[in-house]
């Protein structure tokens, strides 16, 4: 059976966390984790509830999130409404109550569903690890998956989200709407100048490839153009085109390919 | 590893439970304390029928673990009127038609309470947004989503809270 470790402080929780190596999880919500865990389970559990990893602090442009922030803990305290959208969709009232931001960064697909709205807002994620606390881009954590999920760089401990520049869109394709995993769920954001050009995008995708990632080929067939028809068009073949969708029990590959395309155009044609 | 000395209020009573390692909440409830209005469904958090509240807010007792719930308030069905009569909400739910083999139901009422102390005025699409963790296989839903309706009128009527 593992055992629960409790840690009281985030440098012992880091310091357990490199100690233990593979054998260690990060326990957060529970909500993945606990229901992969057997008894018959060797290893370790790194439990974070007493680390005071479950505030938001609203600072001056944005938003320190703690990794066991819930994710209704989120959506009340910080008011992006594509931020809100993304937890709502995922599991029930009591899944959200108990799942956390930092817990769904991890989760495999076809769940994570946070993880395109935070790389559209242009999220970082500060870990903590013997040497300290390092912070990186949201996309520079996703570029470091393997096949094995998360790299193991330390130990996440907060999320820093800054107030969006431009408008932020987010949809979800479910089987149905709430408590369904994702056949994909994307998100955008976007800047435009004063001609109505877009001078800068964001397009991220979960669920749709082995991680979630920002598509810089969608990205690139709007920058510069206006958000016109031909432009989102654009963009969802071009998402079509770079993801690597896997068939599983929710949807097959060829669907999800055609729905990552369908949903980068929707959430493009939210913001124009 | 040894069993644990876990303290907690359950319904209004203070507890202090053993439990084994990594015990959930859920084994506590059933097992140790005997509330089986606490039902053991999917264990994966996909069907809400084990669903309780953790000072006041909505929780799976089966994703939980008992440890983690030291010192907190944990309500059950059991719990939502000392004297077992029923409250409002479940006389709703029987005048509705709302449970039909009941294996949800205590979960589906879980819910609909944690959703009516928060916003006792829901409109039809925030009951169905609040109950949309905990699976019903019978009804198809409708008859639940009019109890929770009535009863939420019951209470605007009444004034009081939802038990």
């Amino acid at each position: 059976m593992p055992e629960l470790l409790r840690p009281a402080s985030v440098d012992e929780a880091a310091g357990l966390f490199a100690s233990h190596g593979a054998a260690a999880a990060i326990l957060a919500g529970g909500t993945g984790l606990l229901r992969e865990t057997h008894p018959s389970d060797d290893g370790v559990l790194i439990a974070l509830d007493r680390l005071g990893l479950d505030r938001v602090e609203s600072r001056d442009g944005g938003w320190s999130v703690g990794a066991a922030v819930s994710l209704s803990g989120l959506r009340a305290a910080v008011p992006i409404p594509a931020l809100q959208a993304a937890t709502r969709e995922i599991g029930g009232p009591a899944v959200q109550n108990m799942a956390t931001v930092g817990g769904n960064l991890f989760a495999r697909a076809p769940f994570g569903d946070l993880a395109p709205a935070l790389l559209a807002l242009g999220a970082r994620l500060v870990f903590a690890s013997a040497d300290g606390e390092e912070e990186q881009p949201i996309e520079a954590f996703y570029a470091g998956w393997s096949e094995d999920g998360a790299p193991r760089a330390g130990l996440l401990t907060r999320i820093e989200i800054d107030e969006p520049a431009g408008a932020v869109s987010y949809l979800k394709c479910a089987r149905r709407r709430y408590a369904s995993p994702s056949v994909v769920s994307v998100a955008a954001s976007v800047e435009k100048d004063g001609s109505g050009a877009v001078s800068d995008a964001r397009i991220a995708l979960s669920g749709a490839s082995a991680h979630p990632f920002r598509c810089a080929a969608a990205e690139q067939a709007v920058i510069g153009a206006g958000l016109d028809d031909a432009a989102m068009a654009a963009a969802g073949a071009a998402a079509e085109a770079a993801v690597t969708p896997a068939t599983d029990p929710v949807a097959s590959d060829w669907y999800r390919r055609r729905m990552a395309g369908v949903f980068v155009r929707r959430a493009l044609a939210a913001l124009a | 590893m040894e069993a644990k000395l876990i303290r907690l209020t359950v319904n209004g009573r203070d507890e202090t439970v053993v439990a084994d390692p990594l015990a959930t909440l859920q084994d506590v409830l059933r097992d140790t304390l005997q509330l089986t209005a606490v039902k053991s469904g999917c264990g994966q958090g996909g069907c809400g029928s084990c669903s309780v509240l953790v000072d006041g807010e909505l929780r799976l007792s089966c994703l939980t673990l008992a440890e983690r719930v030291e010192g907190t308030e944990v309500t059950t069905l059991e719990g939502l009127n000392e004297t077992n009569a029923i409250v409002p909400l479940q006389q709703a739910f029987v005048e509705n038609y709302a449970a039909q083999c009941g294996y949800c139901t205590a979960g589906m009422v879980m819910a609909a309470k944690a959703l009516l102390d928060r916003n006792p005025a829901p409109s039809r699409d925030e009951i169905v947004e609040g109950l949309s963790g905990n699976l019903c296989r019978c009804t198809g839903f409708a008859p639940i989503v009019r109890a929770v309706q009535q009863a939420a009128q019951a209470l605007s009527d009444t004034g009081e809270e939802a038990s």
